[in-house]
């Protein structure tokens, strides 16, 4: 899609227009945008060549837009315009694309539901009365409708891809510090990254080529070369070896879903893929979702505590400055954030950092350790994205001590404890509604990941997926 | 003795992050605190003993000290473009001495 429009060079015009008048026009369906952007003055400014020339994207609405406001999800930030662009912004815009929305995310990207952005719910293009997952859940709305072919998310523990799960898109989450995090507002350091969504692999090779390389104002940038990884595109899976994440599988209780992914890997196999079934220790299964709920919230506790109405973001008023700014955080921030900070603060009490925050960080080393033993003899690791189709609105989370919980719907955190690229591709359809199958590489790999993701487009033949909106 | 994680001990743990809770929302954190407490306890099944923390993904350097030259500098008027009480260039507060 993004070559097409890239080549269309006089329809550019025409083509984000209509992007821009689309998203307009499902806002009242889908409610996936913040802010709108004009695309207008980009339009008038657009470089003479660059490989998103034309191309309607949106952005997470995390991600710092120079002049445009950028929310973060959150009521604290409901006036925050900021003064830079992010280092993708600035790459985005030298590429030509053309950004045409600001997408709806839960409250500083800490949810999985998309439920909690301060505008409200973003609904699911497929089914509106389900959810599209979260936290980057109006970023996968605008491009399962159709509304643009490439929009940003950011991805802490599976905010692409589940959401791409849920939504029938191709959702990719890259190594750590491949992709430059400068000017993204943070959740958790140690884990966050930039990811983004497309309906093909083919736009997920061009994507990461204009968002890929060392950015000196990101210390955790990588120096590492950004292969054409275009070029490097094929679907030969001859001698390609996948690991089926046993402990996943096993935990998966519906059957729909398994028989999706088991029919699936008969065709990996028929096109001389090489599977196994590996299974990890299943004492550290089970504390992968506790060990990233410490983490992750011990370090957004430490990173938000800048939000505080003073210097930006919402002023509430106060008699004094103490009271200007709890007044500001309470009426700031959701329920759920202020809880996770109070947990994340107690994880970090002295008394439990040992026993907690530093237990958490030592149990996550566990894990990389044995996913390493895993890639060390296979090329990808390979489980369904999530057990269900996206959830209902209404849904509730169900038994949260169930292996069904623990392991088989918060399993990808293990590509954020290892910073290893992980992407979801369309793996079949329940009710009407998509489902993902997920797979997570060495690091650097991106290359192997794109060819497994492209041998598994063309299996499904679940390319440029556009959701019908009702 | 153990503090009782009650509503009041998550109000009082709140108010040091700076902001309050209602009580239904600290009655909340109560109950799924317990949920919370026996999904840490998973971790004790882990032996870590020897271990050391993973604070990033990679050990590999990527940072360096730059040279001391100015870069990325704002303007003053930038830095107050998102201030919502400002005079001559300063934020306004309340008193702090009174």
């Amino acid at each position: 899609m993004i070559r097409e429009i890239v080549e269309n060079k006089a329809q550019v015009e025409e083509t984000c227009t209509k992007a821009y008048e689309k998203a307009k026009a499902y806002q009242d369906k889908l409610n996936a945008v913040i802010t709108f952007v004009d695309p207008k003055e980009q339009l008038e400014n657009l470089p003479e060549e660059g490989l998103m020339r034309g191309v309607p994207i949106a952005l997470k609405d995390n991600v710092n837009t120079k002049g445009i406001l950028t929310t973060a999800g959150s009521r604290i930030l409901s006036n925050y315009v900021p003064i830079y662009d992010a280092a993708i912004a600035e790459k985005l815009k030298a590429a030509g694309a053309v950004v045409i929305a600001k997408a709806s995310m839960d409250e500083l990207a800490m949810g999985g539901t998309n439920k909690t952005a301060y505008i409200g719910p973003c609904l699911n293009p497929w089914d509106t009365s389900r959810i599209t997952g979260g936290s980057s859940g109006g970023s996968a709305a605008l491009v399962a409708s159709g509304v643009v072919p490439m929009a940003i998310g950011s991805d802490t523990g599976d905010s692409v891809r589940k959401p791409a799960s849920f939504c029938g898109i191709v959702g990719i989450k890259p190594t750590y510090g491949r992709i430059s995090r400068y000017g993204i507002i943070p959740y958790s350091s140690s884990l966050d990254h930039v990811g983004y969504f497309t309906r093909s692999i083919e736009d997920a090779c061009i994507t990461l080529q204009v968002l890929a390389g060392r950015d000196d104002r990101d210390m955790t940038s990588s120096y590492r070369e950004v292969p054409d990884y275009r070029a490097l595109l094929n679907a030969d899976m001859k001698g390609k070896k996948i690991a089926i994440f046993g402990n996943v599988l096993d935990a998966i209780a519906n059957e729909n879903t398994k028989a999706l992914f088991f029919d699936l890997v008969e065709k990996l196999k028929e096109k001389g893929a090489i599977v196994d079934t590996f299974y990890f220790n299943e004492d550290l299964m089970k504390a992968m979702l506790p060990t990233y709920y410490l983490i992750a919230n011990c370090e957004a506790t430490s990173n938000h505590s800048n939000l505080d109405g003073l210097r930006f973001g919402v002023r509430e008023t106060g008699a004094s400055m103490e009271e200007i700014m709890t007044n500001s955080r309470t009426k700031g921030f959701g329920p759920l954030i202020r809880k996770r900070f109070v947990i994340g603060s107690y994880g970090l009490f002295e008394e439990n950092q040992d026993k907690l925050f530093r237990k958490a960080q030592k149990v996550r080393r566990k894990i990389v350790d044995e996913l390493n033993v895993c890639l060390k003899d296979y090329d990808c690791l390979l489980a369904p994205a999530s057990s269900t189709i996206a959830p209902r609105l209404d849904e509730a989370s169900g038994d949260e001590l169930s292996d069904g919980y623990l392991v088989a719907e918060n399993h990808m955190v293990i590509g954020n404890f290892s910073g290893y690229p992980s992407m979801t591709v369309p793996m079949g359809f329940e009710e009407g509604c998509p489902i993902g199958v997920n797979l997570t590489c060495r690091a650097f790999e991106e290359d192997m990941m794109f060819n497994i993701g492209k041998a598994i487009e063309e299996i499904t033949g679940y390319e440029n997926l556009i959701a019908e909106v009702k | 003795m153990e503090e009782k994680k009650d509503q009041a001990y998550f109000r009082k743990l709140a108010n040091q992050l700076m902001f309050d809770l209602s009580d239904e929302e600290a009655n909340a954190i109560v109950k799924e605190f317990e949920v919370l407490t026996k999904q840490l306890e998973l971790l004790d099944a882990v032996d870590t003993e020897g271990v050391e923390e993973m604070i990033y993904p990679f050990e590999e350097d990527t940072f360096f000290l730059r040279k001391d030259e100015v870069t990325h500098v704002i303007s003053q008027e930038d830095a107050l473009v998102n201030v919502k009480d400002k005079i001559e260039g300063h934020f306004v507060l309340p008193k702090v001495v009174k």
